[in-house]
């Protein structure tokens, strides 16, 4: 039974990448990948975070559950991570010897001239002393172990200009006309009197610029559609993991989803030749 | 053009003020008076001068000894001796307390609440004895003993007053002394719990009132009056003037007779005007229709006249009087007597009391006529019972003076009862034991701590006047130190009290209010409202004598229709000539200073009538004088007010200068207010143009429109863009919400406090909130939300919110409780005692663990406790029970348990001594409050909902720029409440924060929607505030756009964990046997009427019966088969027996339900015999 695909060839073109920062182009795939993506990355990419904290002192304005609950949010440098096997795995021995390379430390402090993150101001004769543990853990179990602030990702616009239309219209009208979209996607060149698109990623969707065309009695001004297969994606790191570990993560955790599923179909479809009954599902 | 536009153009230091000048003007009043000053105020006013004058009232006791004849005793027959008691000087310390141990120190509030203590100040008076000899020839010997500075009671000190330890103290000493530097005082703190005093609303004394009454009814129209002396104790004695209706009675027209205090009948009118000695016709006619031409006026009082006819003289019309008086068997004369006094002692005593005043009453009583025609001429329309300026409010100055007057009376009518004692029996009088400490400490202390306000057993009492200050949130306490109760009850569903009055505008917050049965009779302040504290008459009247007033006395009362009327609170005190000159010089001096600034001058130009009021409890506003249509108030003032550190010009200069004054409602009504400053100007043009019939003459101008508003609709941003029931609404939700109450709740011990983690300042604020602290304090958090139903688990106000949102920390908050317990001593012998108790030897012992306790049997900070753990060990011993066995327990326990539905840590623990020296412990445990499902939320706009799921950030919609919503609200929430301007602070909320500013959403100033629209727009955005979403969950575009921008939302105390509740089984009551009620009793649901009509509909009634009898109502019952009655029965050695029909065969047993037999058994005890007749 052969039905008319689609051959996909995804493609991923890196556009820009900086320490915290990954923006790359996904072409040849939809949105359900694409969206799949995006959901492991935010949730399911393991990072490190303080999960216990235990308290001997604290005489701080803040009480203990209060201080916690921000030591949890501190973002840690997690790139030991990927060698955890299990949750807790912080060993004294092994830590110490590998110390210089897997020293969990939070982000953007890297000794005591760093500033850091403020937790607590104190006064004169405040106490403050405890003991955290930090573990391995996703963001489906707590927003803190989320490796990015937001990962997002936008259709490419196709934005073709009816230039003969268009000339129909003024200086004046082509400059409201471009005023309209809030994101300055349009421009008008004073030279050659034509409106250009100064850049088609600003663009938003927002149709502002259909309803101005509509207004201004000229319907079909410009035509825009969306590449349906084609992603902008742009991940915000918190610093916490590579943007570009961050990613191949995801690949990964997503690849062996599938690996998974396809081991469990193989199973099931040996189990159904074999003319056994299906398992009951487990609860 | 004109001359005033080119000034307007170039800001010079004459140039007109604009509206954003007017906040100088408004920052200059609440700097200077805080936002509880007509507590403060009143209080004041109470300690520096109410006080010394009630003791000065009854100060003299004076007493002949009526001696017994004591046998061998001398009596001296020719000498008088009497005994002199003279209260003098009072003094009042500042608050200190005394321990049980005798040491003194002074008191802070802070010292008060931790250790329920009463922050009160010592009075003191000076007091002097005259023991006088009076000799037969006339001769008196006098012995002067002074008692200098007795202890007199305790007397309560508001926070803040001038008595107050706190008062003058910068924001440091606060600090350091443990209060909060925002709290402003204006309440008590009374066995450690803050009380606030309601202000109470009366109607006014002295009016005359003039109503149609409903028919039928015997009388067609009547006037009162409410007549109380100025500054006395005297009840109320009101005088009515009343004219009957035609139908009433046949033949005698449409009299007018009037009902006087304790003359049971009702006097014709002339009657009385002949015993207060004007017995012509004429003489009369002339009090009442001051001009003679008017002959409708004249016709009516024509039965009047006709039934006054018998009696003709002075004498016969008293005796008529006296007859119908209280005197029973007495002879004419002393009738005639006892009328003349009654006239005189309580008749109108406003007017006078003393003797020689019968042509001022006259006159007024002939007014009062006068005005009850005008009305029955159908010429003035009847006067309005709500209108707002025959209303005073008594604040805490008045209530306390009241109280403090009956209980100082009952302490001097106790040290007259101990001396004449101790003069009859011949003893030595020691004055320092005869005053008893405690009447006026206890009484004052008991009418604040129970809100039962009056002297028990001494007229009568009103509940609810003292109240707890709310401090859940800090405007929810502002709110409360502002409130305002009119007693009238609750029950009645008349809705004109309740209704919103004209005459309130500007006094009375329009939104503020209760929804339900106190629905417009609990009312609040408005921001800017003043509550006159009362001054002295006497410079007024000075004053008019000076302006050649004249005097009643001296005129002949034809002059009257020519002349104005002169009113100095209610009392007709002369007439004027040239009143707008009179009024005019009355305004300025006012302005000038050189009469207090609260006197109210109203010249009601159509009745001829100039009425002047200087009385305490009227409410009255500042407003900008205006002159010329122009405000008088110019730039460079405005300068100065700005620089006021340097130029020392302040709030009060402002008025000194004569550029702003206080207007109370009544004297409103003869003004002019311009509603905006461009109004005047826009008259002046008018002006110009000579248009002049359509010009307005402005006499004020409002210095803003929003201060109409009270504390807590001042918080509603764009309220002029909502329907207004949901400004009301969000009035009432602003008290419930979460946020910091007061910077110092760590030092504090209050029973419940709610503090948000991470509370922030809304991005769009009005102006009024600066002056109520709402930046430093605020009660909620600028969440992005999203209108959208996505996956419609935010139907009927639910709402979806962000779960990563909530793990980062959005809207969390601490609950604080704190648990209290003292060693009570009952007796002398059985004293409980703090400890950890012995289970081995202490009786009922709970079931929660006690192994939380420390050795000290307290829980130290830091424990984590959870329902019913036991967090502070008492026992009380148990004494012994005089039969000499040995007992197995010798103590029980009186434990504290953590409440069965909670649990925390253990914050903070205060161990310390209470006011009678006992062992006394405070302990305060926390626990952290995570959104989670079920919570409540709202916005600022009576926008309330619950969580109805939480979703993590990857399931929630993303716009392109990543932007997820922290909450998602429903669409339909919207157009039903129209609640317009939710939408628009959600506007401006983007804007400012892309702007990185604060957005203005003072109500009733130039903002619209489309300049925000604009600034949207020029910020990168779709200009209505939509946004192309996506679904989280499939990743695709949402096929509408969504309107998503910030909006601040507030987290209120209800919290699904504090509601959950659920019972298998569970305590039952003792009587009945059926579950107990409420969640903290572990009560039962009940199953109600309904719920047993849906079973029995469904057909399953036998169901029914096996749930709710079989299973948990079955009782057994023995039975005499003979009488019916329920016999004895005892099982165990087979005996029955009817006491009844001493019978002891033919018992039957039969199960009833446990209600059936108690029924049966209360009807037995009422001597009813419900009979079981068994076969």
């Amino acid at each position: 039974m052969a039905t008319k695909t689609t051959k996909r060839e995804p493609q991923v073109e890196l556009r820009k990448l900086t320490d915290d920062y990954c923006e790359f182009v996904l072409k040849g795939t939809d949105v359900s990948m694409a969206n799949a993506l995006r959901r492991i990355i935010l949730v399911e990419v393991p990072t490190i975070a303080i999960e216990l904290v235990e308290f001997e002192a604290n005489t701080t304005v803040l009480n203990d559950e209060f201080l916690a609950h921000r030591l949890g949010l501190i973002p840690l440098v997690s790139t030991r991570v990927h060698d955890m096997k299990s949750i807790y795995e912080a060993q004294v021995g092994a830590w110490v010897a590998r110390r210089r390379r897997h020293y969990i430390h939070p982000v953007g402090y890297h000794d005591r001239e760093d500033k850091g993150i403020l937790l607590v101001k104190m006064r004169r004769n405040q106490e403050l002393k405890l003991r955290a543990v930090a573990r391995k853990g996703t963001g489906k179990d707590h927003a803190k172990w989320m490796p990015v602030a937001t990962c997002v990702y936008q259709f490419m616009p196709e934005i073709t200009i009816n230039h003969a239309l268009m000339d129909t219209l003024t200086d004046d009208q082509k400059e409201e006309w471009c005023a309209a979209d809030p994101r300055k996607t349009f421009r008008l060149n004073k030279l050659t009197h034509r409106v250009e698109v100064t850049n088609p990623e600003l663009y938003q969707y927002d149709g502002e610029v259909l309803a101005k065309a509509e207004e201004m009695g000229k319907p079909g001004l410009v035509a825009i559609k969306q590449k349906q297969d084609t992603f902008i994606f742009r991940v915000e790191g918190t610093g916490v993991l590579p943007p570009q570990d961050i990613v191949l993560t995801a690949c990964e955790v997503l690849a062996s989803k599938i690996r998974n599923l396809d081991a469990a179909l193989a199973e099931e479809a040996r189990r159904f030749d074999g003319r056994e009954e299906p398992a009951p599902m487990q609860a | 053009m004109y001359g005033l536009e080119d000034e307007g153009l170039s800001p010079s230091a004459a140039a007109e003020i604009d509206d954003q000048d007017a906040w100088a003007v408004i920052s200059a009043y609440f700097e200077e008076k805080g936002l509880v000053r007509q507590q403060l105020d009143s209080f004041n006013d109470f300690i520096n001068t109410s006080l010394q004058e009630i003791v000065d009232e009854n100060k003299l006791i004076s007493i002949t000894p009526q001696s017994q004849h004591v046998p061998g005793m001398q009596v001296e027959d020719d000498v008088e001796k009497i005994f002199e008691v003279e209260f003098g000087q009072i003094y009042l310390s500042k608050p200190v307390f005394i321990e049980a141990d005798g040491e003194t120190a002074v008191l802070f509030p802070k010292e008060a609440r931790l250790r329920n203590l009463t922050y009160a100040a010592p009075l003191y008076v000076d007091i002097e004895r005259r023991d006088k000899v009076v000799h037969s020839d006339g001769s008196e010997e006098v012995e002067v003993t002074p008692y200098p500075k007795v202890f007199l009671g305790d007397v309560p000190i508001m926070l803040r007053s001038d008595y107050c330890n706190l008062s003058g103290r910068s924001e440091r000493d606060l600090c350091d002394l443990g209060e909060c530097p925002y709290d402003q005082g204006g309440y008590f703190v009374i066995n450690g719990s803050e009380k606030v005093l309601i202000a109470q609303e009366r109607m006014a004394n002295n009016h005359v009132y003039v109503f149609r009454k409903s028919q039928p009814s015997k009388y067609a129209y009547v006037a009162e009056c409410r007549s109380v002396v100025e500054g006395s104790t005297r009840t109320v004695s009101t005088m009515q003037v009343k004219m009957l209706s035609r139908a009433g009675q046949k033949g005698a027209g449409q009299c007018i007779r009037a009902s006087i205090p304790y003359v049971r009948a009702d006097i014709p009118i002339l009657i009385i005007f002949r015993a207060l000695g004007f017995v012509a016709d004429k003489d009369i006619l002339e009090h009442i229709v001051y001009d003679f031409g008017d002959t409708t006026m004249m016709e009516a009082l024509r039965p009047s006249i006709e039934e006054a006819f018998p009696i003709q003289s002075q004498e016969v019309a008293l005796d008529y009087i006296g007859k119908r008086g209280s005197t029973i068997g007495a002879t004419r004369n002393a009738r005639i007597q006892y009328a003349r006094e009654l006239l005189q002692k309580e008749l109108l005593p406003h007017v006078g009391m003393e003797e020689f005043c019968e042509t001022k009453k006259a006159y007024f009583f002939g007014y009062v006529i006068h005005r009850l025609l005008l009305v029955a001429l159908g010429r003035r329309e009847e006067d309005d019972r709500d209108h707002y300026g025959n209303k005073r409010l008594d604040l805490g100055g008045p209530l306390l003076a009241n109280l403090f007057r009956q209980l100082f009376r009952k302490l001097s009518k106790d040290v007259r009862g101990y001396v004449q004692k101790c003069v009859d029996k011949g003893k030595e009088i020691n004055l320092t034991s005869a005053i008893n400490k405690d009447t006026i400490t206890r009484g004052l202390r008991y009418s604040l701590a129970t809100g039962n306000w009056g002297v028990v057993g001494a007229g009568e009492v009103r509940p609810g006047v003292s109240q707890v200050l709310n401090r859940l949130t800090y405007a929810s306490t502002l709110s409360h130190l502002r409130r305002i109760n009119s007693p009238i009850g609750r029950e009645g569903k008349i809705a004109k009290p309740r209704q919103l009055h004209n005459s309130q505008w500007g006094m009375i917050c329009p939104a503020e209010t209760p929804e339900g049965q106190a629905c417009g009779l609990v009312k609040n302040l408005a921001l800017m409202t003043y509550i006159s504290v009362g001054c002295a008459s006497n410079p007024v009247l000075d004053f008019l004598q000076e302006w050649a007033t004249e005097d009643l006395e001296e005129i002949s009362p034809s002059v009257i229709p020519k002349a104005t009327k002169i009113f100095v609170n209610g009392v007709w005190v002369g007439i004027h000539r040239d009143p707008q000159t009179l009024v005019e010089t009355l305004r300025a001096m006012r302005r000038q200073v050189d009469i207090s600034t609260e006197v109210g001058v109203v010249h009601d130009i159509r009745l001829q009538e100039l009425r002047l009021y200087t009385d305490y409890g009227r409410c009255c506003r500042p407003l900008f004088i205006v002159e010329d249509q122009a405000v008088k108030v110019k730039k460079r003032d405005i300068i100065n007010l700005q620089n006021r550190e340097e130029t020392g010009f302040t709030w009060q200069s402002m008025i000194e200068a004569g550029y702003i004054e206080y207007v109370d409602v009544e004297e409103e009504e003869t003004t002019m207010i311009a509603m905006f400053i461009n109004d005047l100007r826009l008259a002046r043009i008018a002006e110009d143009a000579a248009t002049a019939s359509s010009i307005a003459l402005y006499t004020h101008c409002e210095i803003h429109p929003a201060m109409i508003l009270g504390v807590c609709a001042s918080i509603v941003p764009f309220p002029d863009h909502n329907q207004s029931p949901r400004n009301t609404y969000q009035s009432a939700m602003g008290k419930q919400a979460m946020g910091m109450y007061v910077t110092n709740y760590q030092v504090r011990m209050d029973t419940q406090g709610y503090v948000l983690f991470y509370p922030q300042k809304p991005l769009v604020t009005t102006r009024n909130m600066e002056y109520l602290h709402f930046r430093e304090l605020p009660a909620g958090i600028n969440t992005i939300v999203a209108i959208a139903c996505y996956s419609g688990y935010n139907q009927e106000d639910s709402t979806m919110m962000n779960q990563s949102s909530i793990d980062r920390g959005i809207f969390r908050s601490i609950f604080f409780r704190s648990y209290k317990t003292e060693e009570k001593k009952q007796g002398s012998l059985v004293q409980e005692s703090i400890e950890r108790p012995n289970r081995e030897i202490t009786a009922g012992t709970r079931h929660g663990t006690y192994d939380k306790l420390d050795d000290d049997g307290i829980a130290p900070p830091g424990t984590r406790v959870s329902g019913d753990d036991i967090v502070i060990g008492k026992t009380s011993p148990i004494p012994d029970d005089g039969s000499g066995l040995p007992q197995r327990y010798s103590k029980k326990d009186a434990s504290t348990a953590l409440r069965h539905s909670e649990s925390g840590m253990i914050d903070s623990v205060l161990v310390t001594t209470g006011a009678d020296g006992q062992r006394f412990v405070k302990m305060r445990v926390r626990s952290v409050r995570i959104p989670q499902v079920g919570d409540k939320f709202a916005s600022r706009h009576g926008q309330k909902g619950t969580i109805g799921i939480t979703y993590t950030q990857e399931d929630m919609p993303f716009s392109a720029e990543g932007i997820s919503p922290d909450l998602i609200i429903n669409p339909h929430a919207i157009p039903s409440r129209m609640t317009i301007g939710h939408l628009v602070e959600a506007l401006m909320s983007k804007v400012a924060a892309c702007m990185g500013k604060e957005g203005d959403a003072t109500p009733f100033t130039s903002v619209t929607v489309d300049n925000i629209s604009a600034a949207l727009h020029r910020c990168g955005y779709q200009s209505r505030g939509w946004e192309v979403m996506y679904n989280g969950h499939t990743g695709r575009q949402l096929q509408a756009q969504i309107f998503l921008n910030p909006t601040y939302y507030q987290r209120l105390k209800h919290m699904v964990d504090d509601k959950i509740h659920s019972r298998g089984r569970g305590p039952v009551q003792i009587l009945t046997r059926q579950p107990v009620e409420g969640r903290a009793r572990d009560g039962g649901l009940r199953f109600g009427e309904m719920e047993r009509d849906c079973i029995i509909s469904h057909g399953a009634a036998a169901f029914l019966k096996e749930r709710l009898y079989d299973q948990s109502d079955a009782y057994r019952v023995h039975v005499c088969s003979v009488c019916g009655l329920i016999a004895v029965a005892n099982l165990k050695k087979n005996q029955f027996y009817c006491t009844a029909c001493k019978n002891t065969t033919g018992i039957v047993q039969v199960f009833i339900p446990y209600a059936c037999k108690l029924l049966f058994q209360e009807l037995m005890a009422m001597c009813i015999a419900p009979r079981m007749i068994v076969d």
